[in-house]
């Protein structure tokens, strides 16, 4: 006997120790579980007591199982007379049982099943508590990421005049000779867009997607179309729900229209995590690579922000 | 029944390693795509007779270990200077060697050893190191390992670990009879073991103390699994615990006063920490899952340990200021045995994926999780004191190994005993000269 719980011993240290059989891992932390029933059974048949629960405690503790299937019904639980209190049961879970009629030892038995079932199922809830919370942490975490990021953006767009450099809204970038640069500013544009941006700064989505659609149609080849193109793709991507295949278009547009613009690698990135996003991992992997390659050296944000994407998702 | 024997490290058992079984030998299986090349030329020997070590077969062996040089084979120099005078760059250029080291050996009153060095950048044609490193001659190959480390620190700007050393356990199988379990300690490069420790019953969860001078394990020689603790000059052992039910995972702290380990005795294994001096208890979890393998996170704040309290076995981490635990790990149903690195943004972890066990870098500041290794059932992960690699241990075939891989997956080596399984490798912290 003392050979034997040795021998149990031994196979609980070596995982405790060191995962060394893990390919038994389950098994090994039932065995430690096994163990100390298996002591508490120890104990009653050295008082030559035939306990009929303890193969029935052995059956019951499946890798998979819970706890939940196979439990004794709860209502039998509660009728059921207890020569013991709670702290007979917690003695029971430690180790010894002793004392009471057979009947007794039975119900502590069934005790110490039922509390072992409780435990492995507040385990189970307990780990879902924790990844649910997580879950959310990160959730939190990417709208505030999602948010400074636009945040930043208008920024960057509220603090340059938007007249003084074409493509303004990327400040990141040095101000080059775009098709964007070179469109004429039409009476009353300026106006138009500043009224429609001011919506995405007051967070106004849904306007200000109509604004910028109406500010489009009102001046299609003005000099800020390729923004109002770029925001439109932002901003279907922050309403709820996010339309991906209209940001998709105003996108697409936004390169196909200018394809000089600054904007340029901000949209190609932005077109890379939206279809990413849709799970289509070697087209988007296709736009980012274009980032990368294409815009190296236009000292856009977009560049490192493909490359880190790439980085971590390929 | 007390079939152990404690083997002093002195002078002599270092002198008489090569004796000992369970050789490790290194097989670099996984290199990075564009190795630094560098050319170790053979240093000069001023003494009687051959040198008792090839230094720089040691120093090129460190280098080409760590997966970021290529040297250069000594059948390929065109010449072998080994002073400064003595140095043609075209030599060099032609079989495009980045560097160059040359060095001289030399021994006086057959005791004391002095390495001379100088490495040279071969395009700039500059001399960018010089030194020297001096010790006893059996301590040879550590100075070499010296060298290799002061090489390292200078190309890679990263402090070198080649100067560190190795436990493990070397498990012989013994047909019909108890295996022959040896806590070993090694060269980080698996040369010269030397046997601490051997017993017929399991040895378990070798750990430094953190200025290297002790170690603590496991051991089953008594009735049940109890805590030693050894100093590794004179051998003297003392047992920490001897409780009830488990005594496993001892894990010193940063500041070498307190040990974490897993306690059984008030029921379900819990984490508790010893203070070394007054052998006084801290309770540290208190709860019926399993809590097991702690570990420290270098500023001595935090312990990381394992427990199955959500279901699976996930990593938390206790705040010793507050009391607070949290959990760590969110990836996979599976992440045992954290270990820190040296700096406390990353920890190493056995991860669970698709079935398989593998050795996985958790960065502790973005939360993400990077899978190292590719072998199946790695387990027992420890990290370089500089933090560049992880040794971990392994299966090949049916036989326990021990194996490398840097932390950016980048560069893998294995460690395969010559004989018989080894495993639970943990590697030291960086050695006090003269260690």
């Amino acid at each position: 006997m003392r050979e034997l719980s040795k021998a149990l011993l031994a196979g609980g240290l070596a995982l405790v120790a060191a995962p060394l059989y893990m390919s038994a891992q389950a098994q090994d932390y039932i065995d430690l579980e096994a163990e100390r029933e298996r002591s508490a059974r120890s104990e009653a048949t050295a008082e030559s007591r035939p306990d009929p629960y303890a193969p029935q405690a052995a059956r019951s503790y499946p890798a998979t199982s819970f706890g939940v299937r196979g439990a004794p019904a709860p209502t039998q639980q509660a009728q059921a007379p207890s020569p013991v209190d709670g702290g007979a049961a917690a003695q029971g879970a430690a180790g010894p049982v002793s004392g009471g009629s057979a009947s007794g030892g039975g119900n502590v038995g069934q005790l110490f099943m039922t509390v072992q079932r409780l435990q492995q199922e507040v385990m189970r809830l307990n780990g879902i508590v924790e990844e649910q919370a997580h879950e959310l942490r990160s959730l939190r975490e990417q709208s505030l990421e999602r948010y400074v990021d636009l945040d930043r953006r208008l920024g960057l767009l509220a603090g340059a005049d938007p007249g003084a450099a074409g493509g303004a809204a990327s400040a990141v970038g040095p101000s080059s000779s775009g098709e964007s640069a070179a469109a004429p500013e039409q009476s009353g544009e300026r106006e138009a867009y500043q009224s429609a941006y001011n919506l995405v700064r007051d967070q106004q989505f849904d306007q200000a997607v109509s604004a910028f659609q109406q500010f489009l149609q009102d001046y299609p080849a003005g000099r800020f179309a390729p923004n109002a193109y770029y925001w439109l793709g932002e901003l279907h991507l922050v309403t709820r729900p996010p339309d991906l295949e209209a940001a998709r278009q105003s996108f697409t547009l936004l390169l196909e229209l200018y394809p000089q613009d600054q904007k340029v690698p901000d949209a190609l990135f932005k077109l890379g995590k939206l279809h990413f996003e849709k799970g289509e991992r070697d087209k988007a992997r296709e736009f980012l690579e274009r980032v990368v390659s294409q815009h190296a050296s236009s000292g856009s944000g977009a560049v490192n922000l493909a490359r880190d994407f790439l980085r971590n998702n390929y | 029944m007390k079939a152990i024997r404690v083997f002093l490290l002195t002078a002599w058992a270092l002198f008489l390693a090569h004796s000992v079984r369970a050789e490790l030998v290194i097989e670099i299986t996984q290199g990075m795509d564009n190795p630094t090349a560098i050319a170790v030329a053979p240093f000069d020997w001023a003494g009687a007779g051959t040198p008792p070590e090839d230094v720089a077969q040691v120093i090129e062996n460190d280098l080409a270990r760590s997966g970021q040089f290529a040297p250069v084979d000594r059948g390929d120099m065109l010449a072998r200077p080994t002073r400064q005078q003595e140095i043609f760059y075209r030599d060099w250029r032609a079989i495009n060697s980045e560097y160059l080291l040359i060095g001289r050996v030399s021994v006086t009153d057959s005791i004391q050893m002095r390495i001379e060095y100088e490495l040279y950048d071969v395009n700039r044609q500059v001399r960018i190191l010089n030194g020297y490193e001096e010790g006893h001659v059996r301590d040879a190959r550590m100075l070499s390992h010296r060298v290799a480390d002061e090489v390292y620190e200078t190309l890679t700007g990263v402090r070198g670990a080649f100067a560190t050393r190795l436990l493990y356990v070397a498990v012989e199988r013994v047909p019909g009879e108890k295996s022959v379990y040896r806590l070993t300690m090694s060269d980080s490069d698996g040369a010269r073991p030397v046997v601490l420790l051997e017993s017929r019953e399991p040895l378990l969860a070798p750990s430094w103390s953190p200025d290297a001078k002790h170690i603590a394990y496991v051991s089953f020689e008594t009735s049940r699994p109890a805590i030693f603790r050894q100093e590794l000059a004179t051998g003297a052992r003392e047992q920490l615990t001897n409780f009830q039910g488990l005594n496993g995972s001892p894990a010193w702290s940063p500041d070498g006063r307190r040990m974490a380990m897993v306690l059984s005795k008030d029921g379900s294994p819990d984490i508790y920490v010893m203070d070394l001096g007054s052998k006084a208890l801290t309770r540290i979890t208190r709860h019926y899952a399993i809590d097991t393998e702690p570990t420290w996170s270098p500023d001595g704040r935090s312990i990381y340990f394992t427990s199955d309290r959500g279901g699976r076995p996930q990593i938390y981490r206790y705040d010793m200021a507050s009391g607070n635990t949290e959990r760590v790990t969110f990836e996979g149903r599976y992440n045992a045995r954290a270990r820190l690195a040296q700096d406390g943004r990353s920890m190493v972890v056995v991860h669970q994926s698709d079935g398989q066990f593998h050795i996985a870098l958790q960065d502790l500041v973005s939360k993400r999780l990077f899978v190292l290794t590719s072998t199946d059932l790695d387990e027992s992960p420890s990290i370089a004191p500089n933090g560049s690699m992880v040794l971990y241990a392994t299966k090949s075939g049916d036989r326990g190994i021990l194996a490398a891989v840097s932390v950016d997956g980048g560069v893998k080596f294995r460690l395969p005993s010559r004989e018989g399984d080894v495993r639970e490798p943990a590697w030291s912290p960086f050695l006090p000269r003269g260690q």
